[in-house]
């Protein structure tokens, strides 16, 4: 059962929309702050993330299509694939910016930590949602926890924290739903604030610190670590109630905000389309969020609703981690917005991602 | 087939997505007041910060005003002079640049590294002028080099520039860059560091109306500091033109006869009539031109270490005794006093006893009866001494203050020294003593403590020429903002009173034999046949007779123990339309004052008649050579210009 015709109808056009929508926003945003006054047009980067749109709408309709309980039968082995190829990035991928994180395919470079999540998201909705594991005993999470220790360590070296980071939302949102006691949570939190002051002296890099101390106070450092956080509530602060227009920036065209088009659209667009166009776009985002957990609420069976809830909790963590690093509540970390950023990869991943909520919710009649 | 605890299972499941959608909703009602805060409430702030980001103002430096002379010649302009400046910000390595740029334009790269450091706190953006007044050949070699070197750029600046170097620098003065100092006082408030004003004479009095307002070119620029588009541009307002009084020839004439001579002293030449001053000077000077450029400390330190203190104006600065000059004081004193008439007369024994005390006269053979006329002629002591005999100090106080030598003259030059002449209640106030009667026999003389600036003497003699309005000395005639001239009000005269024609008849024409007269004390040197020029000598004692004397004796005489020579005229006698006096430092004689001033006033009355210029021949054998002046006289700085 590849595609059913009657299953159409059940299309979550509106959510589908949502994305789109947050997508084309993205997209014109890179345009007007990569927009190059030299030549009269628009950078590189945005025809690059111009291409990967369709490829995004492709895997998403990939993702629609394949029933999503097929997907997670088989997770067992596109984990063990997934292992293979984060392997394969250690071994023989290429370097950028300090870390290894891409494989070159010969018609283009590949991010597997992309994927990473969905594939994540399949094996834990199954792990959980299938039979009659909860998460209420110790050696459940466990299991879990194993699952997510695989792709987190094998990312974790490359280095690329960010993107391991983004994989424990996924895990602890569905041992959430799937029943985890509330007071091992607030245990867990007392032994984190507890033990903090060990992980401060023995677990972090210097430049970690560094970054830590930066966010406490910008100022400290106004030229290096400080610069974005300062310059991106320069840049978010200077919008106003409605923007400077289209295109009218200048904290991000002229480079005061560096990383404009990637880490920080989301303040380039605060900057352009000011306070309104914030609301616009967070209430957007909080639409998409909200029609993805009905597909949730809605879910035929718990695979599909733990499936759901792994993948919203990683999105929603990387957006409200994004803006609020934006306003520059949060330390500058490499992590993108989702849909808006520019990577390609990325938002081949996320509409996938998005594909797999499509599903289940279309699936959501069908035995 | 739903299994037992199903139903439990998806309440469970349930719950918990509610409580996931209620954490969603806290969470971005955080982040709608987090961009409220940045976006709405604290707006203002973060606008003026991206606004600084981006747009930067250039300044476009506005040139100084032209100074022209009475009859339009330019005596001071303002030229393009080129720099060739670096930009930090748009090099990653500052040494490399300083390196290869010192390399093309053939400069020294210790040098141009020291400029770099001494910046090194302002802005990166800001261009730091490192080669100013750039050769044409190192402009080429920059520009060549463009895509090389892009932090590297050529800046077009005004330069002040005096086109005859060394000439009335004392008039003009100089310009530099304001400093740390001047920016506190509330007349440099709003300038920017590295402004340049002036320091010095004209420059520095009407620096306001010269300095013009500079522009600004407002442009875009991005986080390298490349410009991308120009915003606005208010274009530099030039300096205002200004009209001197001064005639440039005449000025020129009494440079080059000083030159001639090798004296160092000090000259005014007024209209009397007017107060307009038409010539001044002081020597030894310097070339205001080297400051434009930007003083090297080796020049400065050489001007400053000069004995002959060629930066001080000795026309306003230097107080010098008046010796004989002062009698035409004391003439004028006794004959409005009515001590004396123009024919009492008072027999010269060659001395005389005055108080007690035995007083000679320079003629020791005596000059036999004397009236006013004659006394003055032959500048006879004992027939002044009878006069101060006659007059209390206040008395001469009084009248040398309605001539002028008591206070400044007012000019519009910069720290103008007061003179003197005493008076009891200056000698109790300043020296705690009361007046003795002898000293004013002294005084009658121009001796004693009477200290005068050359320009005070020359007001003096302007005073006498007009008859008695002590009119204030001044130098612009007229300013143009651009839209054509318009002159300047003359200063108020400082006192008016009438001195009788008879009175006035019997000085000048005292004044006019000591000039024209075989026995006259300037005769053959300051006569011109057909003027009437009417003048007086004077030596101002450097130390006392005896002390020099002494130093004779012991060996330690140099020349600078010598008097000074003064020189007061006006001309023609009868109707005089020209007054000035001439002082030569350390030349014993007056009388080698009076060529310097006859050849001006020659040259006056040859362009007034449209002769030819008179050329000054020096009478001075070289050999014998006064003061020998000639080296501190500003040597030529060839080259810097």
């Amino acid at each position: 059962m590849i595609l059913n015709r009657r299953l159409l109808p059940h299309v979550d056009w509106l959510l589908l929309g949502g994305v789109v929508a947050l997508t084309l926003i993205g997209l014109t945003t890179i345009y007007a702050v990569t927009w190059n006054i030299a030549d009269n047009q628009p950078g590189g980067e945005f025809w690059r993330q111009a291409y990967a749109v369709p490829v995004g709408l492709a895997a998403l309709m990939a993702c629609v299509f394949v029933d999503y309980r097929t997907l997670a039968q088989r997770s067992p082995l596109l984990y063990g694939g997934l292992l293979l190829m984060l392997v394969a990035v250690l071994a023989v991928g290429f370097e950028a910016k300090g870390s290894r994180r891409w494989l070159d395919l010969g018609v283009g470079s590949l991010q597997p930590s992309e994927f990473a999540r969905l594939v994540l998201a399949l094996v834990l909705a199954m792990v959980y949602g299938d039979g009659r594991r909860s998460a209420r005993s110790m050696r459940d999470l466990m299991i879990g926890g194993l699952v997510l220790a695989g792709p987190f360590s094998l990312i974790f070296l490359q280095p690329d924290l960010g993107t391991a980071v983004t994989l424990v939302p996924i895990y602890a949102g569905i041992v959430y739903v799937a029943g985890l006691r509330m007071r091992w949570v607030v245990g867990a939190v007392l032994v984190g604030v507890l033990l903090s002051p060990v992980v401060w002296t023995f677990g972090m890099q210097d430049y970690q610190k560094e970054r830590v101390l930066t966010f406490l106070d910008p100022y400290k450092d106004p030229k290096d670590a400080g610069y974005q956080q300062i310059q991106a509530r320069v840049t978010v602060g200077s919008g106003g109630l409605t923007g400077k227009g289209f295109g009218q920036g200048t904290q991000g065209a002229y480079r005061f905000l560096p990383e404009g088009h990637n880490d920080f659209v989301f303040a380039v667009l605060a900057e352009e389309q000011g306070f309104a166009g914030v609301i616009g776009v967070l209430g957007l985002y909080l639409f998409v969020i909200w029609r993805s957990l009905d597909a949730a609420r809605l879910a035929r069976d718990r695979v599909g609703a733990f499936l759901v809830v792994g993948l919203v909790s990683w999105f929603l963590f990387q957006v409200v981690y994004n803006i609020t690093m934006q306003a520059g509540l949060a330390p500058v970390k490499g992590l993108t917005l989702p849909l808006m950023s520019y990577g390609g990869s990325s938002l081949v991943a996320t509409m996938a991602g998005f594909g797999l909520i499509l599903n289940v919710r279309m699936r959501r009649f069908t035995n | 087939m739903l299994s037992p605890g199903a139903y439990e299972d998806r309440q469970n499941l349930q719950t918990r997505l509610a409580g996931l959608r209620a954490g969603v909703v806290v969470v971005f009602v955080f982040l709608v007041v987090a961009f409220w805060v940045l976006q709405v409430l604290q707006y203002a702030e973060h606008r003026d910060r991206a606004e600084r980001n981006h747009t930067r103002s250039i300044p476009l430096l506005a040139p100084r005003g032209v100074l022209f002379d009475r009859n339009g010649e330019v005596l001071v302009s303002s030229r393009r002079s080129f720099r060739i400046a670096i930009i930090r910000e748009q090099t990653t390595d500052v040494q490399a640049s300083i390196r290869q740029l010192a390399e093309v334009t053939h400069t020294s790269e210790d040098e141009l590294k020291a400029i770099v450091d001494r910046h090194r706190g302002e802005a990166p953006f800001r261009p730091i002028a490192v080669i100013e007044h750039a050769t044409d050949a190192q402009i080429a070699a920059v520009i060549a080099r463009k895509l090389e070197l892009p932090e590297v750029v050529v800046e077009q600046v005004p330069m002040r520039t005096y086109p005859e170097s060394a000439l009335a620098a004392h008039l003009f003065g100089y310009v530099g860059e304001v400093r740390q100092a001047q920016l506190k006082l509330p007349r440099f408030a709003g300038l920017p560091p590295g402004a340049v004003i002036g320091q010095a004479g004209l420059e520095q009095v009407y620096n306001e109306l010269l300095m013009g307002t500079d522009g600004n070119r407002f442009v875009t620029v991005d986080s390298r500091g490349r410009e991308i588009e120009e915003l606005q541009r208010q274009d530099p307002l030039a300096g205002q033109r200004v009209r001197l009084t001064i005639d440039a020839d005449m000025q020129r004439a009494l440079e080059a006869a000083f030159q001639a001579d090798g004296f160092a002293g000090a000259a005014a030449f007024v209209d009397p009539r007017t107060g307009e001053v038409l010539a001044l000077t002081s020597l030894p000077s310097y070339d205001p031109n080297d400051f434009s450029v930007g003083i090297s400390s080796a020049t400065w330190a050489a001007l400053n270490e000069d004995p002959l203190r060629p930066l001080g104006n000795r026309l306003i600065q230097g107080l010098y005794s008046p010796g004989s000059t002062f009698k035409i004081v004391m003439a004028i004193a006794a004959l409005e006093e009515g001590v004396i008439t123009p024919d009492t007369e008072v027999s010269c024994k060659g001395s005389g006893v005055f108080y007690g005390r035995r007083f000679k006269c320079w003629n020791t053979a005596g000059h036999g009866p004397m009236t006013l006329r004659h006394a003055l002629e032959q500048s006879c002591n004992v027939f002044f001494y009878t006069l101060g005999e006659r007059m209390s100090i206040d008395t001469i106080n009084k009248w040398a203050t309605r001539l002028g030598l008591v206070g400044k003259t007012g000019i519009d030059l910069p720290q103008e020294k007061a003179s003197l002449v005493p008076s009891e209640e200056w000698k109790l106030r300043e020296r705690g003593e009361r007046w003795y009667p002898g000293e004013t026999i002294s005084v009658s003389i121009g001796q004693g403590a009477v200290s005068v600036t050359p320009l005070a003497m020359a007001m003096m003699m302007a005073t006498v020429a007009n008859g008695g309005t002590l009119l204030t000395p001044h130098l612009v005639m007229a300013t143009d903002q651009g839209d054509g001239w318009e002159p300047v009000a003359p200063p108020a005269p400082r006192s008016t009173f009438l001195i009788p024609p008879g009175h006035l008849a019997a000085v000048r024409e005292g004044l006019w034999m000591a000039v024209n007269e075989p026995r006259g004390t300037a005769t053959t040197r300051g006569r011109i046949p057909g003027r009437d020029v009417a003048g007086k000598t004077g030596t101002a004692q450097v130390i006392s007779n005896e002390g020099l004397a002494a130093a004779k004796a012991s060996g330690k005489y140099t020349r600078a123990l010598n008097d000074h020579g003064w020189f007061v005229f006006l001309a023609p006698r009868d109707n005089p339309e020209i007054a000035g006096v001439v002082l030569t430092e350390h030349t014993e004689h007056g009388y080698l004052s009076a060529p310097i001033a006859k050849h001006v006033l020659e040259t006056y009355f040859a362009k007034k008649e449209g002769r030819p210029l008179p050329v000054y021949k020096s009478s001075i054998p070289p050999t014998s050579n006064v003061v020998g002046t000639a080296a501190a006289v500003v040597p030529d700085r060839g080259g810097v210009r």
